[in-house]
């Protein structure tokens, strides 16, 4: 009953977020609610998976993320509206073609070390550089190098030349040399003190989104890194702070302090004194441990939400907001199996798959509310990328056609696959062109085909149970909708660990995998889908999306270059050449966090700055409150940007 | 004590028989026939026997019988995690499969694989001990061996096992009898040794008993109580271990349905539905009391003393 | 006995050896994709992978790399994590894991041998009665149940009704109650179990009779004679025990998120961290055959009738 009353009051307020003067009202409710609470200056939270370093050039975990988000600041940091404001970096401008982006820094600042003390080390515009420099080098091991080396000028040429001279190619240059030609090689220069510069290989207007999410473009105190040599940020101890937060305590696979950093800039809006992180490797435990008081956060999972349902929790179970990581499968092109092979070349075929799943039954594994929710048919996330008038890249024409459409279509896809077999099959069911062959899949799996129909398909996740669960869904719906008397959907499963001998070698004819948009540029998935991208581990063979995504390129405008990735992406997902089907989202959480006090951080960063703690768990009526609120003057905030 | 007094009247002269002194140094005693007379004259050990005969007919013939499919999934959410109903006695699983045919394959499959293993780590094992413990010279060899064998971690060869070989029942038990021959040979090695060397062997070798005999009528029924030990520890040990393996990547397929993975479902299945544990678990314990105690008291009833 | 213990210490010697180079050898099959997490392979390509893998030195040929491994531990230095902990020295991460598993560890063991052997010789003095009957329930109980089960029942069930926190903490006693409960569930059945078994053995030896029927009272006879007689085939494993404390249990370590040795080497070679299974796989090594060799010398010192020169 309470979830309904929450519904209808979301409803109701979505409603009178179209009459503008009702927004005040909004405003005064929200700030009601958050006047009537008292605030807690620490915040308890978990985390499940071991830390191996702090290091934060050469990992990409999410917790490293999340503390390095709060204790390393960037040049600039979203508000609570996701809208650029200001952080290391007090203004910035970029040149017509945004391929030239300068930054002023605030003058003054020192890094701190572990106890919260001021070092003599001064935070310059040199130690922007020097991150780029420290990437720059291949024995730093820098993680996730790509985007970056290949987007600011020189780097790739720079990487490559130490690398060439490390292993022997190059003779007749010294590894000192190189190391010292840097600033001249590379596209990065501090032009006084206290102004950095980037030069780029190419225009980037999503630049600002790309500073919230690579943490390679963080700051770095060269000095003190390279005194310590390999010793740098293994533990709290040998790293150095310059955001709102340090990292007090540190107790390896057990517990992580956060402090708050006094010399910090803008101190004044840290609502937090401390965030203590403890860890919980269980999901179930980190739920217990909830609703004994002992932890303020905890995610819920779908089947816990329904032991929930009816307690005195369900008033506090709130749907998790946004994930751009999009759950998709892969289709091999040029498997050993030919008889797969045979019928994934055949546009039929893969209309009849991309129609084959009841897409809300696989979505309610994680939502098992409103399923519809988490479902996606497109590479890049709704809500990630938008034009300079706002305007959503997945609402762009031929893209949001995709988006929209209901393909669970059972019938449909019975008849594309009839018609496959029309065009592939001779009338006993023999496959035209297929001999019967092992097909050797090792280490994966290794079976016989015989020419004949059913298609034996050979589908490859890991061994994770709810990819298991997953895969045993698609199996009873695949074989369902295209008949049983067609497709034969065998589930192998590997160990996480061993994906190297799985994606690689290609051992597979279905592979369950995610993709996530990683900043506000369609670029960052889809020109790792071309024909010889890296990502292609499909091996398909699509000369029409190349050449839109070439074009998308050269585009002049930002308008012009989103309008033909959309173009481009529609073509791969209405083709059915990988098929997105639904977000990585997991159902909901339980929090003594206010919603929307925390900067709204997009891409995969949490930050602490300005969140608000309270005494009880929040519930689903203030959250909504609080969201229609949110909603009417994020719109504001937009749309003053 | 002092009330203690012999009773005069209470004795009464033997008549002497010629027939019965004749008769003396003869019995009808058959080791095996006493053995299994011990071992059944214990009603608690009948009932496990005939609980476990049951388990395992069940477990071979409900899947023969049944035309249930126990990988059956179900695409009405509605139909996931039902509680026991009488259509599903046992309720049905995350996908909406019954648990109740689900656990009997889970059985059969469980048993034959516990039933390879027990055969090769206890048969191998014996055969390997007999000769390592029978032979000197290869004493220091095979201890080396063993030395080696037991300190390099399985997570190390099951990882490299992992990467060449694909999830099956072959692999899971390639990996599961990868150690355990070793560590049974040297159990058999330690018995065969203390009993060979014990005195009563000895006179009998002085006796000029051939060694044959020594063997089969002295030394086998020994080992044999041991060897049905073993075996039976095997079932439990087996289920044990397949976690493990799994946890390593050298599972067995994902279709595939045995106890150890159905009681293993996880975490949030425990304490969200525990009754869909009740019934595998049930059949676990029973499997694992059932021959610890089975093996326990053959045993006992083994050993020539408790004989009558 | 001087020339037995060097005989021994040198047999031990070629055991650590050869076991520490065949894991090397074998860790060294593992292919080169190993090296990196699945997110890493997307991330990056080939030429970066290699690159990478030559500046950790993983491409030199592994007798080369085994020589580096032997230099560096003859100079003190264990070497640097490489995927799990990457660049951590292992020395730290052994530092800081080691005392908090063997504290666990150390505590179980005593409860283990203390209530085991309670249980053990509480079941012997009423055998076949209420007290058997209980003790046999209990080891097979903790045999017969599939050990996630009563693990989970532990610490979701037990630790509400007795309000004790579900997650290790270094600084509230209260939260070691658990894990140690769990750890020591095994070793007191181990425990229990074995003594009876010795104890009813050797109550049926002639000797045994023998005193009673002299007459010597039966609290002597189980206290000098049976006791002690029992008690010998388990000293020999005291030795490797107490040394292997320092081993954790993968399952409750988890579960209790105590920061702990438990799943490290299982870890350590899912991920390919070569250095880091190195350095577990010859601690443990050494341990083993520390462990035996000193169990030999511990019966041998508490049972005259052993004693360690070659036959």
């Amino acid at each position: 009953m309470k979830r309904f009353i929450a519904i209808l009051m979301t409803l109701i307020m979505a409603m009178s977020m179209t009459m503008t003067a009702q927004g005040e009202d909004l405003a005064a409710a929200a700030n009601a609610i958050i006047e009537s609470k008292t605030f807690e200056r620490t915040y308890d939270t978990n985390f499940s998976s071991s830390i191996a370093s702090f290091n934060y050039y050469s990992t990409n975990l999410a917790i490293v993320r999340e503390i390095v988000s709060n204790c390393i600041d960037g040049l600039v940091e979203p508000d609570i509206y996701g809208v650029y404001v200001p952080s290391l970096a007090e203004s910035w401008e970029t040149n017509e073609d945004q391929t030239v982006w300068t930054f002023k820094i605030r003058e003054g600042l020192k890094w701190v070390d572990h106890t919260g003390a001021e070092t003599e080390y001064e935070l310059t515009a040199q130690d922007f550089v020097d991150g780029i420099r420290y990437i720059g080098d291949p024995l730093n091991g820098a993680y996730s190098l790509r985007v970056v080396r290949n987007l600011i000028k020189g780097l790739y040429d720079y990487y490559w030349l130490l690398d060439d001279i490390d292993c022997g190619l190059v003779t007749d240059q010294n590894r000192e040399d190189v190391v010292k030609q840097f600033d001249e090689m590379v596209g990065v220069k501090a032009l006084d003190k206290y102004t950095v510069q980037y030069q780029l290989e190419n225009s980037a207007p999503y630049f600002l989104s790309l500073l919230e999410s690579s943490m390679l473009i963080l700051p770095v105190e060269y000095e003190y890194a390279m005194a310590l040599g390999e010793d740098f940020a293994v533990d709290n101890e040998h790293l150095l702070y310059c955001g709102a937060y340090y990292v007090s305590n540190f107790e390896r696979d057990k517990a992580i302090t956060l402090s708050a950093n006094t010399h910090y800039w803008d101190y004044d809006k840290i609502t937090l004194d401390t965030v203590e992180y403890q860890m919980i490797p269980d999901g179930t435990t980190s739920l217990e441990m909830f609703k004994r008081g002992m932890t303020d956060y905890t995610s819920v999972e779908a089947e816990a939400y329904d032991s929930l349902v009816g307690t005195e929790w369900e008033d506090n179970l709130l749907p998790t907001s946004h994930s751009f990581s999009t759950n998709y499968l892969w289709l091999d092109f040029a498997g050993e199996n030919t008889e797969f092979k045979t019928f994934i070349n055949n546009e039929n075929f893969r209309k009849a798959l991309l129609y084959s799943m009841d897409r809300e039954v696989l979505a309610a594994l994680r939502e098992p509310v409103d399923p519809a929710r988490i479902l996606r048919n497109t590479i890049n996330a709704e809500g990630a990328i938008y034009d300079s008038n706002g305007k959503d890249y997945t609402d762009y024409s031929p893209l949001k056609e995709i988006k929209e459409t209901n393909f669970n279509n059972p019938e449909l896809a019975r008849q594309y696959m009839e018609a496959a077999i029309a065009e592939l099959c001779d009338e006993n069911g023999n496959i035209k062109g297929v001999e019967p062959a092992t097909v050797d899949y090792l280490p994966v799996c290794s079976f016989d085909i015989d020419g004949k129909l059913p298609v034996t398909i050979c589908y490859v996740g890991t061994d994770d149970e709810d990819e298991i669960i997953m895969a045993q869904l698609f199996k009873a719906m695949i074989e369902d909708s295209l008949g049983a008397e067609n497709v034969d959907f065998q589930i192998q499963a590997f160990s996480g660990w061993t994906y190297g001998t799985v994606a690689d070698p290609l051992n597979y004819d279905i592979y369950f995998d995610s993709l996530s948009t990683g900043y506000a540029d369609p670029s960052g998935i889809l020109t790792r889908v071309t024909t010889d991208g890296a990502e292609n581990v499909g091996r398909y063979d699509v000369p029409e999306f190349d050449a839109l995504i070439e074009k998308a390129l050269a585009a002049k405008t930002f308008e012009e270059r989103l309008q033909y990735f959309a173009e481009a992406e529609a073509y791969l997902c209405g083709n059915g050449f990988i098929i997105p089907f639904i977000s990585s989202l997991r159902g909901y959480y339980m929090s003594y966090s206010i919603p929307y006090t925390s900067p709204l951080t997009l891409y995969g960063n949490t930050k602490y700055k300005g969140t608000l703690v309270m005494a009880e768990p929040i519930t689903q009526e203030e959250s909504a409150v609080l969201e229609a609120a949110y909603e009417v003057a994020r719109e504001a905030a937009l749309a003053g940007k | 004590m002092e009330n203690m007094q012999l009773n005069p009247l209470k004795f009464r002269a033997k008549v002497f028989d010629q027939m019965a002194s004749e008769d003396t140094g003869y019995s009808n005693y058959s080791y095996w026939r006493s053995t299994f007379r011990t071992f059944f004259k214990n009603k608690a050990v009948m009932l496990l026997v005939i609980l476990i005969v049951a388990i395992i007919v069940m477990g071979f013939l409900y899947p023969a019988i049944s035309d249930i499919d126990p990988n059956k999934v179900s695409l009405k959410r509605k139909e996931w995690n039902q509680r026991p109903t009488w259509e599903h006695w046992f309720g049905t699983d995350q996908l909406g499969r019954d648990i109740w045919t689900r656990a009997w394959y889970g059985v059969r499959n469980s048993f034959l694989l516990a039933f390879c293993i027990a055969l090769s780590d206890v048969g191998i094992g014996m055969i390997v001990g007999a000769i390592w413990g029978y032979n000197k010279k290869l004493d220091p060899i095979m201890i080396e061996i063993y030395n080696v064998i037991t300190n390099i971690p399985s997570t190390v060869y099951l990882v490299l096992l992992a990467y060449i070989m694909n999830t099956s029942y072959l692999t899971l038990f390639i990996s599961m009898a990868s150690r355990g021959w070793i560590v049974e040979a040297r159990f058999f090695r330690n018995r065969i040794l203390s009993i060979r060397d014990s005195e009563y062997n000895l006179a009998s070798r002085c006796l000029g008993t051939p060694m044959r005999r020594i063997a089969t009528k002295n030394i086998i029924p020994h080992i044999i109580s041991l060897i049905i030990m073993e075996a039976a520890l095997c079932i439990p040990y087996s289920i044990g271990s397949e976690v493990f393996l799994g946890f390593v990547g050298v599972g067995l397929p994902v279709e595939a349905i045995t106890l150890g993975n159905i009681v293993n479902q996880g975490r949030a299945s425990f304490t969200l539905h525990p009754y869909q544990m009740l019934l595998p678990t049930i059949i676990l314990c029973i499997i694992t009391v059932a021959f610890y105690v089975i093996g326990n008291k053959f045993a006992d009833a083994s050993d020539p003393r408790n004989h009558v | 006995m001087g020339k037995y213990i060097l005989k021994r210490t040198l047999n031990s010697l070629l055991t650590v050896a050869i076991v520490f180079v065949a894991v090397f050898m074998l860790l060294r099959l593992m292919p080169l994709s190993g090296y990196f997490p699945q997110e890493m392979l997307k991330e990056t390509d080939e030429a970066t992978r290699m690159s990478y893998l030559r500046n950790q030195g993983l491409l030199d040929h592994p007798m080369v790399q085994l020589g580096r491994f032997v230099k560096n531990l003859f100079h003190g230095d264990l070497g640097r994590s490489l995927t799990v902990y990457p660049k951590v020295p292992i020395s730290t991460l052994l530092k800081e894991k080691i005392p908090v598993t063997a504290a666990f560890g150390f505590s179980s063991m005593l409860i283990g041998i203390v209530l085991g052997l309670s249980l053990g010789m509480l079941m012997v003095r009423f055998k076949d009665r209420w007290g058997d009957r209980l003790g046999t329930g209990y080891i097979l109980m903790v045999r017969a149940i599939p050990n996630l089960i009563y693990l989970f029942f532990i610490q979701v069930w037990v630790s509400l009704w007795f309000g004790l926190p579900m997650v290790f903490e270094k600084n509230m006693p209260s939260s070691w109650i658990l894990p140690v409960i769990c750890l020591s569930l095994g070793s007191i059945a181990w425990y229990a179990l074995w003594l009876r078994r010795f104890m009813v053995d050797e109550e049926n030896r002639d000797y045994v009779k023998f005193a009673l029927v002299k007459g010597l009272p039966q609290k002597e006879v189980w206290k000098k004679h049976i006791f002690k007689n029992a008690i010998i085939p388990l000293v020999i494993y005291l030795p490797s025990d107490l040394l292997f404390i320092i081993s954790g249990s993968l399952v409750i370590e988890s579960l209790y998120a105590i920061p702990g040795t438990g799943g490290l080497l299982t870890t350590a070679i899912k991920n390919q961290d070569n250095n880091l299974v190195q350095v577990i796989v010859l601690m443990y090594a050494v341990l083993s055959v520390l462990g035996v060799f000193l169990g030999d010398l511990l019966i041998a010192a508490v049972d005259p009738r052993i004693t360690l020169t070659e036959d």
